[in-house]
Protein backbone atom coordinates (compact mmCIF):
# COMPACT_ATOMS: atom_id res chain seq x y z
CA UNK A 1 0.00 0.00 0.00
CA UNK A 2 1.40 3.40 -0.92
CA UNK A 3 1.37 6.37 1.46
CA UNK A 4 -1.46 8.08 -0.41
CA UNK A 5 -3.72 5.12 0.13
CA UNK A 6 -2.95 4.98 3.83
CA UNK A 7 -3.82 8.63 4.56
CA UNK A 8 -7.18 8.36 2.80
CA UNK A 9 -8.09 5.12 4.53
CA UNK A 10 -11.66 5.08 5.85
CA UNK A 11 -13.05 7.58 3.38
CA UNK A 12 -13.24 7.72 -0.38
CA UNK A 13 -13.06 11.50 -0.31
CA UNK A 14 -9.57 12.93 0.28
CA UNK A 15 -11.03 16.18 1.60
CA UNK A 16 -13.08 14.37 4.22
CA UNK A 17 -10.08 12.23 5.10
CA UNK A 18 -7.99 15.34 5.58
CA UNK A 19 -10.64 16.91 7.82
CA UNK A 20 -10.92 13.78 9.96
CA UNK A 21 -7.14 13.49 10.33
CA UNK A 22 -6.69 17.19 11.08
CA UNK A 23 -9.48 17.13 13.66
CA UNK A 24 -7.78 14.26 15.44
CA UNK A 25 -4.38 15.93 15.24
CA UNK A 26 -5.76 19.13 16.74
CA UNK A 27 -7.50 17.37 19.61
CA UNK A 28 -11.13 17.76 18.58
CA UNK A 29 -13.72 15.09 19.35
CA UNK A 30 -16.96 15.33 17.37
CA UNK A 31 -19.84 13.06 16.46
CA UNK A 32 -20.56 12.14 12.86
CA UNK A 33 -23.18 14.87 12.36
CA UNK A 34 -20.78 17.51 13.59
CA UNK A 35 -17.98 16.20 11.39
CA UNK A 36 -20.31 16.31 8.40
CA UNK A 37 -20.99 20.03 9.06
CA UNK A 38 -17.28 20.75 9.38
CA UNK A 39 -16.58 18.90 6.14
CA UNK A 40 -19.13 21.11 4.35
CA UNK A 41 -17.50 24.25 5.75
CA UNK A 42 -13.99 23.06 4.93
CA UNK A 43 -15.11 22.20 1.43
CA UNK A 44 -16.26 25.83 0.95
CA UNK A 45 -12.89 27.05 2.18
CA UNK A 46 -11.09 24.69 -0.15
CA UNK A 47 -13.09 25.93 -3.14
CA UNK A 48 -12.25 29.55 -2.35
CA UNK A 49 -8.63 28.67 -1.61
CA UNK A 50 -8.19 27.49 -5.20
CA UNK A 51 -8.39 31.11 -6.39
CA UNK A 52 -5.43 31.93 -4.16
CA UNK A 53 -3.46 28.77 -4.83
CA UNK A 54 -3.68 29.23 -8.60
CA UNK A 55 -1.85 32.56 -8.44
CA UNK A 56 1.73 32.34 -9.64
CA UNK A 57 3.92 34.55 -7.53
CA UNK A 58 7.63 35.37 -7.76
CA UNK A 59 9.79 33.74 -5.09
CA UNK A 60 10.69 37.21 -3.81
CA UNK A 61 7.03 37.92 -3.03
CA UNK A 62 6.81 38.14 0.76
CA UNK A 63 3.79 37.45 2.93
CA UNK A 64 1.92 40.59 3.94
CA UNK A 65 2.38 40.77 7.69
CA UNK A 66 5.73 42.02 8.84
CA UNK A 67 6.96 41.47 12.37
CA UNK A 68 8.25 44.73 13.80
CA UNK A 69 10.15 44.22 17.05
CA UNK B 1 -28.32 72.53 11.99
CA UNK B 2 -27.88 69.71 9.50
CA UNK B 3 -30.71 69.76 7.02
CA UNK B 4 -31.50 66.09 7.33
CA UNK B 5 -31.54 66.08 11.13
CA UNK B 6 -34.12 67.85 13.24
CA UNK B 7 -34.98 67.83 16.89
CA UNK B 8 -38.63 67.56 17.77
CA UNK B 9 -40.28 69.64 20.47
CA UNK B 10 -43.50 67.74 21.13
CA UNK B 11 -44.51 65.98 24.32
CA UNK B 12 -43.06 62.67 23.12
CA UNK B 13 -39.46 61.80 22.50
CA UNK B 14 -37.45 63.77 19.96
CA UNK B 15 -37.26 62.19 16.49
CA UNK B 16 -33.48 62.11 16.89
CA UNK B 17 -31.09 63.37 19.48
CA UNK B 18 -29.48 65.80 17.01
CA UNK B 19 -26.13 65.80 15.28
CA UNK B 20 -22.98 65.71 17.38
CA UNK B 21 -21.88 69.04 15.92
CA UNK B 22 -25.21 70.63 16.93
CA UNK B 23 -25.10 69.16 20.42
CA UNK B 24 -21.61 70.57 21.01
CA UNK B 25 -22.70 74.01 19.75
CA UNK B 26 -25.86 73.99 21.85
CA UNK B 27 -24.08 72.91 25.03
CA UNK B 28 -21.33 75.48 24.44
CA UNK B 29 -23.96 78.20 24.01
CA UNK B 30 -25.92 77.07 27.05
CA UNK B 31 -29.00 76.17 24.99
CA UNK B 32 -28.88 72.59 26.30
CA UNK B 33 -26.98 70.89 29.09
CA UNK B 34 -25.11 67.62 28.71
CA UNK B 35 -27.35 66.12 31.38
CA UNK B 36 -30.52 67.09 29.49
CA UNK B 37 -29.10 65.65 26.23
CA UNK B 38 -28.41 62.44 28.12
CA UNK B 39 -31.97 62.35 29.46
CA UNK B 40 -33.35 62.73 25.92
CA UNK B 41 -31.02 59.98 24.71
CA UNK B 42 -32.17 57.68 27.48
CA UNK B 43 -35.81 58.31 26.50
CA UNK B 44 -35.06 57.57 22.86
CA UNK B 45 -33.29 54.33 23.73
CA UNK B 46 -36.18 53.29 25.98
CA UNK B 47 -38.69 54.03 23.22
CA UNK B 48 -36.89 52.55 20.23
CA UNK B 49 -34.50 49.88 21.37
CA UNK B 50 -37.05 47.19 22.29
CA UNK B 51 -38.19 47.11 18.69
CA UNK B 52 -34.72 47.10 17.14
CA UNK B 53 -32.52 45.30 19.68
CA UNK B 54 -29.46 47.49 19.21
CA UNK B 55 -28.28 47.71 22.83
CA UNK B 56 -27.09 44.74 24.85
CA UNK B 57 -26.36 46.98 27.87
CA UNK B 58 -26.64 50.62 28.83
CA UNK B 59 -24.04 52.51 30.86
CA UNK B 60 -26.26 55.27 32.17
CA UNK B 61 -24.56 55.69 35.57
CA UNK B 62 -21.26 56.28 33.88
CA UNK B 63 -22.97 58.48 31.27
CA UNK B 64 -24.48 60.57 34.08
CA UNK B 65 -21.03 61.18 35.56
CA UNK B 66 -19.52 62.05 32.19
CA UNK B 67 -22.38 64.44 31.31
CA UNK B 68 -22.22 66.13 34.72
CA UNK B 69 -18.47 66.64 34.27
CA UNK B 70 -19.11 68.48 30.98
CA UNK B 71 -21.76 70.70 32.57
CA UNK B 72 -19.37 71.44 35.43
CA UNK B 73 -16.64 72.45 32.97
CA UNK B 74 -19.02 74.90 31.31
CA UNK B 75 -20.23 76.26 34.64
CA UNK B 76 -16.60 76.97 35.53
CA UNK B 77 -16.13 78.84 32.25
CA UNK B 78 -13.49 76.38 31.05
CA UNK B 79 -13.05 75.46 27.37
CA UNK B 80 -15.13 72.48 26.30
CA UNK B 81 -13.61 69.48 24.48
CA UNK B 82 -14.59 68.78 20.84
CA UNK B 83 -17.28 66.17 21.60
CA UNK B 84 -18.61 67.81 24.76
CA UNK B 85 -21.78 66.07 25.87
CA UNK B 86 -22.22 63.99 22.71
CA UNK B 87 -23.86 60.63 23.48
CA UNK B 88 -22.40 57.59 21.76
CA UNK B 89 -22.38 53.82 22.12
CA UNK B 90 -19.94 51.06 21.13
CA UNK B 91 -20.11 47.59 19.63
CA UNK B 92 -19.84 45.17 22.49
CA UNK B 93 -16.33 44.06 21.54
CA UNK B 94 -14.84 47.32 22.89
CA UNK B 95 -13.67 47.13 26.49
CA UNK B 96 -15.72 49.27 28.86
CA UNK B 97 -14.21 49.44 32.32
CA UNK B 98 -16.18 47.28 34.74
CA UNK B 99 -18.19 45.43 32.08
CA UNK B 100 -17.68 42.04 30.48
CA UNK B 101 -16.64 42.38 26.82
CA UNK B 102 -19.01 39.99 25.08
CA UNK B 103 -18.02 40.28 21.41
CA UNK B 104 -21.49 38.88 20.78
CA UNK B 105 -20.55 35.50 22.25
CA UNK B 106 -21.98 33.38 25.02
CA UNK B 107 -18.50 31.90 25.51
CA UNK B 108 -17.31 35.32 26.67
CA UNK B 109 -20.18 35.97 29.08
CA UNK B 110 -18.34 34.52 32.09
CA UNK B 111 -15.09 36.40 31.42
CA UNK B 112 -13.86 38.92 33.99
CA UNK B 113 -15.02 42.51 33.51
CA UNK B 114 -12.65 44.78 31.63
CA UNK B 115 -10.17 46.53 33.90
CA UNK B 116 -9.94 49.60 31.69
CA UNK B 117 -11.56 51.20 28.66
CA UNK B 118 -10.35 50.38 25.16
CA UNK B 119 -7.91 53.02 23.93
CA UNK B 120 -10.43 54.62 21.56
CA UNK B 121 -13.16 54.63 24.24
CA UNK B 122 -10.76 56.43 26.59
CA UNK B 123 -10.00 58.91 23.80
CA UNK B 124 -13.71 59.52 23.17
CA UNK B 125 -14.12 60.21 26.88
CA UNK B 126 -11.17 62.60 26.83
CA UNK B 127 -12.90 64.39 23.92
CA UNK B 128 -15.99 64.88 26.08
CA UNK B 129 -18.25 62.20 24.59
CA UNK B 130 -20.76 60.46 26.86
CA UNK B 131 -20.89 56.65 26.65
CA UNK B 132 -24.47 55.37 26.88
CA UNK B 133 -24.08 51.67 26.17
CA UNK B 134 -22.81 48.57 24.40
CA UNK B 135 -24.29 47.39 21.11
CA UNK B 136 -25.27 44.08 19.59
CA UNK B 137 -23.14 42.37 16.96
CA UNK B 138 -22.66 39.16 15.05
CA UNK B 139 -21.22 36.44 17.28
CA UNK B 140 -17.43 37.02 17.42
CA UNK B 141 -17.79 39.36 14.41
CA UNK B 142 -17.95 36.36 12.05
CA UNK B 143 -20.71 37.28 9.60
CA UNK B 144 -22.66 40.12 8.03
CA UNK B 145 -26.18 39.82 9.47
CA UNK B 146 -26.25 40.42 13.27
CA UNK B 147 -28.70 37.55 13.64
CA UNK B 148 -27.09 36.65 16.93
CA UNK B 149 -28.14 33.27 18.42
CA UNK B 150 -27.47 34.45 22.00
CA UNK B 151 -28.44 38.11 22.08
CA UNK B 152 -31.07 38.27 19.34
CA UNK B 153 -31.35 39.83 15.91
CA UNK B 154 -30.83 43.54 15.36
CA UNK B 155 -33.54 44.84 13.06
CA UNK B 156 -33.23 47.41 10.33
CA UNK B 157 -34.60 50.83 11.35
CA UNK B 158 -36.05 51.34 7.85
CA UNK B 159 -37.89 48.02 7.73
CA UNK B 160 -38.26 45.79 10.80
CA UNK B 161 -38.56 42.67 8.64
CA UNK B 162 -35.03 43.21 7.37
CA UNK B 163 -31.67 42.87 9.03
CA UNK B 164 -29.29 45.63 10.05
CA UNK B 165 -26.29 43.92 8.48
CA UNK B 166 -23.20 43.08 10.43
CA UNK B 167 -21.14 42.44 12.14
CA UNK B 168 -21.54 45.93 13.68
CA UNK B 169 -25.32 45.81 13.20
CA UNK B 170 -26.23 47.37 16.55
CA UNK B 171 -23.84 50.25 15.91
CA UNK B 172 -25.35 51.07 12.51
CA UNK B 173 -28.99 50.63 13.56
CA UNK B 174 -28.60 52.75 16.72
CA UNK B 175 -27.42 55.68 14.59
CA UNK B 176 -29.90 54.88 11.83
CA UNK B 177 -32.80 55.02 14.28
CA UNK B 178 -31.61 58.36 15.66
CA UNK B 179 -30.85 57.07 19.15
CA UNK B 180 -27.24 58.27 19.14
CA UNK B 181 -25.45 60.53 16.65
CA UNK B 182 -22.23 58.51 16.79
CA UNK B 183 -21.31 54.89 17.47
CA UNK B 184 -18.17 52.81 17.17
CA UNK B 185 -17.76 49.53 15.34
CA UNK B 186 -15.10 47.28 13.90
CA UNK B 187 -14.46 46.15 10.35
CA UNK B 188 -12.51 43.02 9.49
CA UNK B 189 -14.06 42.29 6.10
CA UNK B 190 -16.80 44.92 5.83
CA UNK B 191 -18.38 45.01 9.27
CA UNK B 192 -18.62 48.82 9.33
CA UNK B 193 -19.36 49.33 5.64
CA UNK B 194 -22.03 46.65 5.17
CA UNK B 195 -24.29 47.64 8.11
CA UNK B 196 -23.76 51.34 7.29
CA UNK B 197 -24.99 50.53 3.79
CA UNK B 198 -28.03 48.58 4.97
CA UNK B 199 -29.05 51.04 7.71
CA UNK B 200 -28.50 54.26 5.74
CA UNK B 201 -25.76 55.87 7.83
CA UNK B 202 -22.22 57.11 7.23
CA UNK B 203 -19.35 54.86 8.23
CA UNK B 204 -15.58 55.22 8.18
CA UNK B 205 -13.16 52.32 7.99
CA UNK B 206 -9.82 54.05 8.27
CA UNK B 207 -6.52 52.77 6.90
CA UNK B 208 -5.39 49.54 8.56
CA UNK B 209 -3.33 50.65 11.55
CA UNK B 210 -4.71 54.18 11.76
CA UNK B 211 -6.80 53.69 14.91
CA UNK B 212 -5.75 51.66 17.90
CA UNK B 213 -7.49 48.34 18.51
CA UNK B 214 -6.06 47.97 21.98
CA UNK B 215 -8.81 46.86 24.36
CA UNK B 216 -11.03 45.41 21.65
CA UNK B 217 -11.85 41.72 21.39
CA UNK B 218 -9.92 40.48 18.34
CA UNK B 219 -11.23 38.48 15.42
CA UNK B 220 -8.53 38.50 12.72
CA UNK B 221 -5.43 40.47 13.67
CA UNK B 222 -4.36 40.75 10.04
CA UNK B 223 -7.50 42.68 9.11
CA UNK B 224 -9.18 44.10 12.22
CA UNK B 225 -9.93 47.83 12.01
CA UNK B 226 -12.06 50.06 14.23
CA UNK B 227 -14.00 53.14 13.16
CA UNK B 228 -17.03 55.36 13.67
CA UNK B 229 -20.59 55.47 12.36
CA UNK B 230 -22.40 58.81 12.15
CA UNK B 231 -25.50 60.54 10.88
CA UNK B 232 -23.42 63.10 9.01
CA UNK B 233 -19.93 63.52 7.58
CA UNK B 234 -19.04 66.16 10.17
CA UNK B 235 -20.00 63.81 13.01
CA UNK B 236 -17.93 61.03 11.49
CA UNK B 237 -14.98 63.42 11.19
CA UNK B 238 -15.36 64.64 14.78
CA UNK B 239 -15.23 61.10 16.13
CA UNK B 240 -12.39 60.08 13.82
CA UNK B 241 -10.23 63.03 14.88
CA UNK B 242 -10.92 62.33 18.55
CA UNK B 243 -9.64 58.75 18.22
CA UNK B 244 -6.50 59.29 16.15
CA UNK B 245 -2.97 58.92 17.45
CA UNK B 246 -0.30 56.29 18.00
CA UNK B 247 -0.71 53.57 20.59
CA UNK B 248 2.20 51.22 21.33
CA UNK B 249 -0.24 48.77 22.94
CA UNK B 250 -1.54 47.81 19.47
CA UNK B 251 1.35 46.37 17.42
CA UNK B 252 -0.49 47.10 14.15
CA UNK B 253 -1.22 50.71 15.07
CA UNK B 254 0.90 53.04 12.99
CA UNK B 255 3.09 55.24 15.11
CA UNK B 256 2.12 58.41 13.28
CA UNK B 257 0.87 61.67 14.67
CA UNK B 258 -2.83 62.52 14.29
CA UNK B 259 -3.77 64.07 10.97
CA UNK B 260 -7.02 65.88 11.83
CA UNK B 261 -9.58 66.26 9.07
CA UNK B 262 -11.70 68.91 10.82
CA UNK B 263 -15.47 69.09 10.76
CA UNK B 264 -15.83 70.08 7.10
CA UNK B 265 -13.28 68.04 5.14
CA UNK B 266 -12.96 69.36 1.59
CA UNK B 267 -11.82 67.82 -1.66
CA UNK B 268 -8.98 69.66 -3.41
CA UNK B 269 -9.60 70.63 -7.06
CA UNK B 270 -8.47 68.25 -9.78
CA UNK B 271 -9.14 65.06 -7.87
CA UNK B 272 -9.25 62.03 -10.17
CA UNK B 273 -12.00 59.56 -9.31
CA UNK B 274 -12.37 56.12 -10.88
CA UNK B 275 -15.41 53.87 -10.87
CA UNK B 276 -14.54 50.27 -10.01
CA UNK B 277 -15.81 47.81 -12.59
CA UNK B 278 -14.95 44.13 -13.00
CA UNK B 279 -15.60 42.23 -9.76
CA UNK B 280 -17.28 45.27 -8.18
CA UNK B 281 -19.74 45.65 -11.07
CA UNK B 282 -20.41 41.94 -11.53
CA UNK B 283 -21.36 41.49 -7.86
CA UNK B 284 -23.55 44.60 -7.61
CA UNK B 285 -27.24 44.17 -8.38
CA UNK B 286 -29.09 46.81 -10.47
CA UNK B 287 -30.01 48.89 -7.41
CA UNK B 288 -26.41 48.89 -6.17
CA UNK B 289 -25.20 49.84 -9.63
CA UNK B 290 -27.67 52.74 -9.67
CA UNK B 291 -26.34 53.96 -6.30
CA UNK B 292 -22.80 53.94 -7.67
CA UNK B 293 -23.91 55.81 -10.77
CA UNK B 294 -25.65 58.49 -8.70
CA UNK B 295 -22.51 59.06 -6.65
CA UNK B 296 -20.23 58.95 -9.70
CA UNK B 297 -22.32 61.53 -11.55
CA UNK B 298 -22.37 63.89 -8.56
CA UNK B 299 -18.59 63.58 -8.22
CA UNK B 300 -18.07 64.01 -11.96
CA UNK B 301 -16.39 60.60 -12.16
CA UNK B 302 -16.58 59.09 -15.63
CA UNK B 303 -13.71 56.68 -16.03
CA UNK B 304 -14.13 53.01 -15.21
CA UNK B 305 -11.23 50.99 -13.90
CA UNK B 306 -10.52 47.64 -12.25
CA UNK B 307 -8.62 45.95 -9.47
CA UNK B 308 -7.87 42.75 -11.37
CA UNK B 309 -6.85 40.97 -8.19
CA UNK B 310 -10.13 41.76 -6.41
CA UNK B 311 -11.44 38.20 -6.53
CA UNK B 312 -8.10 36.85 -5.32
CA UNK B 313 -7.99 39.45 -2.56
CA UNK B 314 -11.42 38.39 -1.40
CA UNK B 315 -10.35 34.74 -1.47
CA UNK B 316 -7.14 35.56 0.40
CA UNK B 317 -9.13 37.45 3.03
CA UNK B 318 -11.50 34.51 3.35
CA UNK B 319 -8.67 32.04 3.95
CA UNK B 320 -6.73 34.25 6.36
CA UNK B 321 -9.94 35.06 8.23
CA UNK B 322 -10.84 31.38 8.55
CA UNK B 323 -7.37 30.41 9.74
CA UNK B 324 -6.82 33.25 12.23
CA UNK B 325 -10.39 33.19 13.56
CA UNK B 326 -10.33 29.42 13.93
CA UNK B 327 -6.94 29.38 15.60
CA UNK B 328 -7.99 32.10 18.04
CA UNK B 329 -10.90 30.05 19.35
CA UNK B 330 -9.54 26.50 18.93
CA UNK B 331 -9.13 25.67 22.61
CA UNK B 332 -12.64 26.86 23.47
CA UNK B 333 -14.08 25.05 20.44
CA UNK B 334 -12.59 21.86 21.87
CA UNK B 335 -13.92 22.52 25.38
CA UNK B 336 -17.31 24.12 24.80
CA UNK B 337 -18.39 23.66 21.18
CA UNK B 338 -22.07 23.73 22.14
CA UNK B 339 -21.75 27.23 23.54
CA UNK B 340 -20.85 28.64 20.13
CA UNK B 341 -23.70 29.54 17.79
CA UNK B 342 -24.68 26.99 15.16
CA UNK B 343 -23.83 29.34 12.30
CA UNK B 344 -20.26 29.96 13.43
CA UNK B 345 -18.90 26.91 15.24
CA UNK B 346 -18.41 24.56 12.28
CA UNK B 347 -16.96 27.44 10.23
CA UNK B 348 -14.50 28.26 13.00
CA UNK B 349 -13.39 24.65 13.41
CA UNK B 350 -12.99 24.27 9.64
CA UNK B 351 -10.88 27.43 9.64
CA UNK B 352 -8.60 26.04 12.31
CA UNK B 353 -7.76 23.13 9.98
CA UNK B 354 -6.52 25.29 7.08
CA UNK B 355 -2.99 24.28 6.05
CA UNK B 356 -0.24 26.83 6.67
CA UNK B 357 0.74 26.81 2.99
CA UNK B 358 -2.71 28.20 2.04
CA UNK B 359 -2.44 30.99 4.59
CA UNK B 360 1.06 31.97 3.53
CA UNK B 361 0.05 31.97 -0.12
CA UNK B 362 -2.97 34.11 0.79
CA UNK B 363 -0.72 36.61 2.60
CA UNK B 364 1.54 36.78 -0.47
CA UNK B 365 -1.47 37.32 -2.74
CA UNK B 366 -2.60 40.05 -0.37
CA UNK B 367 0.74 41.84 -0.77
CA UNK B 368 0.58 41.43 -4.53
CA UNK B 369 -2.93 42.91 -4.84
CA UNK B 370 -1.85 45.78 -2.58
CA UNK B 371 0.91 46.57 -5.04
CA UNK B 372 -1.61 46.46 -7.91
CA UNK B 373 -3.85 48.92 -6.07
CA UNK B 374 -0.91 51.26 -5.46
CA UNK B 375 -0.31 51.33 -9.21
CA UNK B 376 -3.96 52.27 -9.67
CA UNK B 377 -3.57 55.15 -7.23
CA UNK B 378 -0.99 56.69 -9.58
CA UNK B 379 -3.91 57.28 -11.97
CA UNK B 380 -6.69 57.95 -9.46
CA UNK B 381 -7.02 59.63 -6.09
CA UNK B 382 -10.27 57.93 -5.16
CA UNK B 383 -12.20 54.87 -6.28
CA UNK B 384 -15.95 54.26 -6.06
CA UNK B 385 -17.83 50.99 -5.58
CA UNK B 386 -21.02 49.81 -3.92
CA UNK B 387 -20.63 48.82 -0.26
CA UNK B 388 -23.13 45.96 -0.44
CA UNK B 389 -24.32 43.95 -3.43
CA UNK B 390 -28.00 44.42 -2.49
CA UNK B 391 -30.23 46.41 -0.14
CA UNK B 392 -30.96 44.93 3.29
CA UNK B 393 -32.11 41.30 2.94
CA UNK B 394 -35.07 39.96 4.93
CA UNK B 395 -34.20 38.51 8.32
CA UNK B 396 -33.46 34.80 7.99
CA UNK B 397 -32.82 34.96 4.25
CA UNK B 398 -30.04 32.42 3.85
CA UNK B 399 -29.13 33.06 0.23
CA UNK B 400 -28.69 36.18 -1.86
CA UNK B 401 -29.44 36.18 -5.56
CA UNK B 402 -27.13 38.66 -7.27
CA UNK B 403 -27.40 38.96 -11.04
CA UNK B 404 -28.61 35.34 -11.27
CA UNK B 405 -25.83 33.99 -9.04
CA UNK B 406 -26.60 32.81 -5.53
CA UNK B 407 -24.30 33.25 -2.55
CA UNK B 408 -24.81 32.59 1.22
CA UNK B 409 -26.05 35.80 2.90
CA UNK B 410 -23.79 35.68 5.97
CA UNK B 411 -20.67 35.75 3.82
CA UNK B 412 -22.02 37.19 0.58
CA UNK B 413 -22.99 40.60 1.89
CA UNK B 414 -19.27 41.33 2.17
CA UNK B 415 -18.36 40.41 -1.37
CA UNK B 416 -17.64 44.05 -2.31
CA UNK B 417 -15.96 45.12 0.93
CA UNK B 418 -13.68 42.17 1.62
CA UNK B 419 -11.18 42.84 -1.21
CA UNK B 420 -10.67 46.41 0.05
CA UNK B 421 -10.12 45.65 3.74
CA UNK B 422 -7.81 42.82 2.69
CA UNK B 423 -5.39 45.49 1.49
CA UNK B 424 -6.16 47.95 4.27
CA UNK B 425 -7.38 50.95 2.25
CA UNK B 426 -9.40 53.71 3.94
CA UNK B 427 -13.07 53.87 2.97
CA UNK B 428 -15.91 56.21 3.79
CA UNK B 429 -19.29 54.61 3.14
CA UNK B 430 -22.10 57.04 2.37
CA UNK B 431 -25.86 56.30 2.33
CA UNK B 432 -27.40 56.71 -1.11
CA UNK B 433 -31.09 56.27 -1.93
CA UNK B 434 -31.21 54.67 -5.36
CA UNK B 435 -34.97 54.09 -5.54
CA UNK B 436 -36.80 50.80 -5.48
CA UNK B 437 -36.97 47.90 -7.85
CA UNK B 438 -39.32 45.81 -5.77
CA UNK B 439 -43.10 45.52 -6.03
CA UNK B 440 -43.53 47.21 -2.64
CA UNK B 441 -42.12 50.46 -3.97
CA UNK B 442 -40.21 50.77 -0.69
CA UNK B 443 -37.01 52.74 -1.00
CA UNK B 444 -34.12 51.40 1.02
CA UNK B 445 -30.62 52.82 1.36
CA UNK B 446 -27.54 51.41 -0.23
CA UNK B 447 -24.01 52.50 0.68
CA UNK B 448 -21.32 53.63 -1.71
CA UNK B 449 -17.67 53.12 -0.81
CA UNK B 450 -15.34 56.07 -1.37
CA UNK B 451 -11.94 54.37 -1.33
CA UNK B 452 -8.65 56.19 -0.88
CA UNK B 453 -4.98 55.35 -0.95
CA UNK B 454 -3.49 54.49 2.46
CA UNK B 455 -3.60 57.37 4.96
CA UNK B 456 -5.81 59.52 2.70
CA UNK B 457 -8.95 59.44 4.85
CA UNK B 458 -9.36 63.17 4.27
CA UNK B 459 -10.09 62.55 0.58
CA UNK B 460 -12.69 59.88 1.38
CA UNK B 461 -14.40 62.23 3.83
CA UNK B 462 -14.06 65.19 1.45
CA UNK B 463 -15.88 63.30 -1.30
CA UNK B 464 -18.49 62.19 1.23
CA UNK B 465 -19.03 65.84 2.14
CA UNK B 466 -19.61 66.76 -1.51
CA UNK B 467 -22.19 63.99 -1.88
CA UNK B 468 -23.89 65.03 1.35
CA UNK B 469 -24.11 68.67 0.34
CA UNK B 470 -25.44 67.65 -3.09
CA UNK B 471 -28.19 65.65 -1.37
CA UNK B 472 -27.00 62.38 -2.97
CA UNK B 473 -25.80 60.96 0.35
CA UNK B 474 -28.30 61.51 3.13
CA UNK B 475 -29.15 60.31 6.58
CA UNK B 476 -32.93 59.86 6.61
CA UNK B 477 -34.86 59.26 9.76
CA UNK B 478 -37.12 56.21 9.34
Amino acid sequence: MCDDQRVTEGSADPLESYVRAALTLQGYHFDEAQIAEIVVQFSRLETIAQTVLQWTLPFASEAAPVFRP
Amino acid sequence: MDAAICIGSGAGVSPVIGSAADIVRQISAGARSAVSVLAETEALIRARNPDLNCFTATTLDRAGREAAAIDALRAQGKPLPPLAGVPYAVKNLFDIEGMVTLAGAKVNASNAPAGADATVVARMQRAGAVLVGALNMEELAYGFTTENPHYGTTRNPHDRTRGAGGSSGGSAAAVGAGMVPISLGSDTSGSIRVPASLCGVFGLKPTYGRLSRSGTFPFVNSFDHVGPFGASVSDLALAYDAMQGPDPKDPACAQRAPEPVGTAPALPPGIRIGILGGWFHEWADPVARRAVQLAATALNAREWTEIKGAEAARAAAYIITGAEGGALHRSRLIEQYENFGPASRARLVAGSLIPASWVLQAQRVRAQVYREAMELFKRFDLLIAAAAPVVAPRIGEETLLINDRSIPTKAGLGVLTQPISCIGLPVCTVPVWPGSDGPSGQELPLGVQLIGAPWREELCLGAAGILERAGIAQFRLP
